[in-house]
């Protein structure tokens, strides 16, 4: 238990009314948006300063007190839920945005941003800043630059490491340290920005963002296309890359999918379909016109049962819309759900979808697929009912059995969701151990005592 | 060691399970965006009642606070991706509560911490109950909560002058159609009709008469109970108010009401008080009947020509959206069809005009300034829209803006839809 003067002080710190300590609060800075990690804080922390966060890091290092620092606690890592009780340190209440410049297209924003609100002032501004994690009702600024999250834009635009120009960090010392600047341009000495970008808050706070932007795209088309079968749905991906076409979207669903939207929103697909995929291009008006008849061509050609433009801006909404419920349709669907991340290289998609049909079978758990086909981003989902602990073993080793074959076929762990709790103990075979050995040399140097978002990512740490 | 004893809380616990706490219904929970903590958040809450239900919290007075915390809105619900209906398993939370902690929670709360602060209170109060003292024989045991709405007067604002003459004064208890009968309805009052705005329930009756309705007005109704079970969860109070509504209306085509808040508690009788089979089949039968004006005037009636009164020439009129009216019972398009069909006043749609106000009924008790905060929203999109009057037709909705109207000096007139339509 932390003793009551460590509490008084940082209430002295950020003042009484944001220092939350009653069992019924802290009960609910226990959770993330995964199901299966769960961890409770000794006290909840809700500055609005730079400045009140350096006192409160001063005063953890002083009495070793492990921090996690949040924001909207929409991640799905286990990244944002305390293992060790101590401080919850949750920047909601920061969320001023600082400055819009149209000229240098940047933003300084606060880590509480939420982004769609963010996302609402820059289109005032005819502005874009591309990175969608589906979490954007939620999230904060804070959160996505500590995981680094991408979305389905992610295609074309890359992922929120791309956009970040500057950060200001609180470090587990209390020491305010600014990375980076304020322009697209700056080669001078490490590059220490995208080592904050993605640290899920295992090395400081942050607590300032400079981002780049873009001019908002002027015109954006959307198109469907329906299969009936899941590996010809995946070649179509590579080989709409293949031809030189970078659309800003390709999402793919499964059947199981297709069949819970059908149930809840009915809107008219084919049931009995393989996969959807979800197009968007944008642009210039004639760019989009010329891409979308191009890549018509190649659906069909490919093999789609059917493949359209949505009519109007209505359709292309609903349709959008239907994705983005998806992942609620497969996690209200059983009783244990695990959305995995693993991400493989775009031209082994199709490999990739039979080797997991091949998984499914073999281990008799069915896995559904929703996600971004554009950047070899479909997750896999895996579920069961059962809640016998030889089924949830089995579950597990299904899980590993989709790692391994991702990682053979040149992917990675984690696409966009981070390592968090949820993926440390594979983290040593997705890694080069020269660069374990570098990575846990950098968590020494900025948290020797250990006290900044403990054992996230690291197993034994 | 699960906790069997919490009967209501126990039937929804599948819905909890709903909750996939992906936290999206942060950028829509009006309450979240005040406060930014975890517990004023419906996941929060949810997690709550699920660790309530497992015994890992206890009832008491800091879990009571935090499940009061909400104003039933229902908009994490609209946009919720797995549709789970918090706001729900919070009501339910709340019978279990007040259950457990007895009647002193929160009515005790109300009357020591809200009460007490405002000598004002103690006018309502003196008001209210003499009210019931002259109210009690003539109804014989008819149960009415009158202090719960006229405390919401306190803290600063206005008692409203409680009519000189009640609406069951003015009405004679069966109103002819006027010209060809077609339907046969009962007319549902509510308190504020009965007793602060007799003349809205006097429209809204000769209104359905002039169109060939025949409006009966049962005596022995009381009050729908919304303040009693949705807000303070006292489940076994509210089961002996369903059963007198229920009983009062037999035998009628349609039960009509002018208010939105009476509209979703009678409708949701059967959800929350069917206690044995012959109660729900009652109040299946009874809330299956139960119609808003607004729809039922286009939906049943089909009715589509509607005149202001002159009063109102001219003037640019918005709708508010009440949470009972629009997400509870899907009734949104209706009153803007009405509002738009008026001769001589102009329709406006205001930003947000689904949004909460922040009354919530007993929330507005319980976190006056919280409740104050969301108005101040509420009442910058009335701004946006530019109009002169405000259009709504939930009694509490219409205290809240025209309270957060005179305390932000706006200029706006606020009304209900039964004022602005002949």
């Amino acid at each position: 238990m932390l003793k009551p003067e460590i509490i008084h002080r940082l209430q002295e710190i950020v003042g009484k009314d944001d220092v939350l300590s009653a069992r019924e609060d802290l009960a609910t800075y226990s959770y993330d948006g995964t199901t299966n990690w769960t961890g409770t804080p000794e006290v909840v922390v809700l500055p609005r300063t730079t400045g009140q966060i350096s006192e409160i890091m001063k005063l953890a290092s002083r009495h070793r007190i492990a921090v996690t620092p949040r924001g909207a606690g929409t991640n799905i890592s286990g990244g944002s839920v305390p293992t060790r009780g101590g401080i919850v340190l949750c920047t909601v209440k920061m969320n001023r945005v600082l400055d819009i410049n149209k000229t240098n297209l940047t933003a300084v924003v606060e880590p509480g941003v939420v982004l769609q609100d963010f996302n609402n002032m820059l289109a005032k501004e005819n502005l874009f800043y591309p990175p969608d994690p589906q979490s954007f009702l939620g999230c904060t600024m804070g959160g996505t630059i500590a995981e680094n999250s991408g979305g389905p834009l992610c295609v074309k635009y890359g992922v929120t490491k791309h956009y970040v120009l500057g950060l200001e960090v609180v470090l587990p010392s209390g020491y305010v340290m600014k990375v980076g600047g304020s322009t697209v341009k700056n080669r001078t000495g490490y590059d220490l920005v995208p080592l904050f970008t993605g640290s899920e808050g295992t090395l400081g706070v942050i607590t300032g963002i400079t981002l780049r932007l873009i001019p908002r795209p002027a015109a954006r088309r959307t198109l469907m296309a329906i299969f009936d079968d899941m590996t010809l749905a995946g070649a179509v991906v590579s080989s709409i890359l293949g031809a030189g076409i970078v659309p800003a979207k390709i999402e793919f669903v499964d059947n199981f999918v297709i069949r819970r939207i059908e149930e809840k929103m009915k809107i008219g697909l084919p049931v009995d379909a393989k996969t959807m995929l979800l197009i968007d291009v944008d642009g210039s008006e004639a760019a989009v016109e010329s891409e979308a008849d191009r890549i018509l061509e190649l659906l069909k050609e490919g093999g789609a049962r059917i493949a359209r433009r949505a009519k109007d801006e209505a359709e292309a909404a609903l349709y959008w819309k239907a994705r983005s419920a998806g992942f609620a349709a497969i996690y209200s669907a059983a009783r244990t759900v695990i959305a995995e991340d693993v991400t493989v290289p775009r031209d082994r998609l199709s490999e990739y979808i039979q080797r997991l049909d091949e998984i499914s079978r073999k281990s008799g758990f069915p896995i559904v697929l929703i996600g971004h086909a554009g950047d070899g981003n479909i997750h896999p989902s895996v579920s069961t009912d059962s809640t016998d602990k030889e089924d949830l073993e089995r579950l597990e080793d299904t899980l590993t059995a989709i790692f391994e074959m991702a990682l053979e076929l040149g992917g990675t762990l984690s696409g966009e969701h981070g390592i968090g709790l949820e993926k440390k103990r594979l983290l040593s075979r997705a890694l080069d151990p020269m660069a374990i050995d570098a990575m846990r040399k950098i968590k020494t140097i900025f948290d020797p005592d250990n006290i900044m978002n403990p054992d996230k990512i690291w197993e034994n740490a | 060691m699960s906790r069997t004893e919490f009967t209501q809380v126990g039937k929804v616990a599948r819905e909890l399970e709903q909750c996939m706490k992906c936290g999206f219904c942060a950028y829509v929970c009006p309450v979240y965006q005040e406060e930014k903590t975890e517990a004023s958040l419906a996941r929060g809450k949810n997690e709550l009642v699920k660790l309530l239900v497992s015994g890992e919290l206890e009832i008491n007075r800091e879990l009571a606070d935090r499940l009061y915390k909400c104003t039933g809105c229902m908009t994490c619900t609209a946009n919720c991706p797995a549709r789970a209906e918090i706001p729900r398993i919070v009501v339910a939370a709340r019978a279990d509560l007040a259950g457990e902690m007895g009647m002193r929670f929160p009515y005790g709360l109300i009357y020591r911490q809200v009460l007490a602060k405002r000598g004002v209170m103690g006018l309502a109060l003196a008001a209210a109950s003499r009210l019931q003292g002259v109210l009690m024989p003539r109804t014989s045991g008819t149960l009415r909560h009158m202090p719960d709405f006229l405390s919401a007067f306190g803290k600063g604002r206005r008692i409203p002058s409680v009519a000189r003459k009640f609406l069951r004064r003015q009405l004679p208890e069966v109103t002819a159609a006027a010209g060809r009968r077609t339907l046969r309805v009962g007319y549902f009052s509510g308190c504020m009709n009965e007793f602060v705005s007799p003349e809205v329930g006097r429209r809204t009756v000769e209104l359905l008469a002039r169109r060939g309705v025949e409006v009966v007005f049962p005596r022995v109704q009381g009050c729908c109970g919304a303040a009693v079970f949705l807000g303070a969860g006292d489940f076994e109070t509210a089961r002996k108010m369903a059963d007198r509504n229920a009983a009062a209306f037999e035998g009628l085509d349609y039960v009509v009401t002018d208010c939105a808040t009476c509209a979703c508690a009678l409708t949701e009788y059967a959800h929350f008080l069917a206690d044995t089979p012959e109660r729900e089949e009652a109040y299946a039968r009874f809330s299956g009947k139960v119609r808003h004006v607004a729809s039922f005037l286009v939906d049943v009636l089909e009715a589509a020509d509607f005149r202001a009164p002159a009063l109102f020439d001219g003037k640019k009129v918005t709708w508010h959206d009440p949470c009972h009216l629009n997400r509870h019972l899907g009734v949104r398009e209706q009153p803007r069809r009405i509002l738009e069909s008026l001769g001589g006043v102009r329709y406006v749609e205001m930003p947000e005009a689904d949004r909460c106000c922040g009354m919530g009924g007993q929330f507005n008790l319980l976190h006056y300034e919280l409740s104050m905060k969301i108005a101040k929203r509420k009442s910058e999109n009335i701004e946006a829209a530019d109009a002169d009057v405000v259009v709504t037709a939930c009694p509490g909705c219409q205290l809240q803006l025209a309270d957060s109207a005179s305390r932000l000096e706006k200029p706006q007139r606020v009304v209900s839809l039964m004022d602005v339509i002949e």
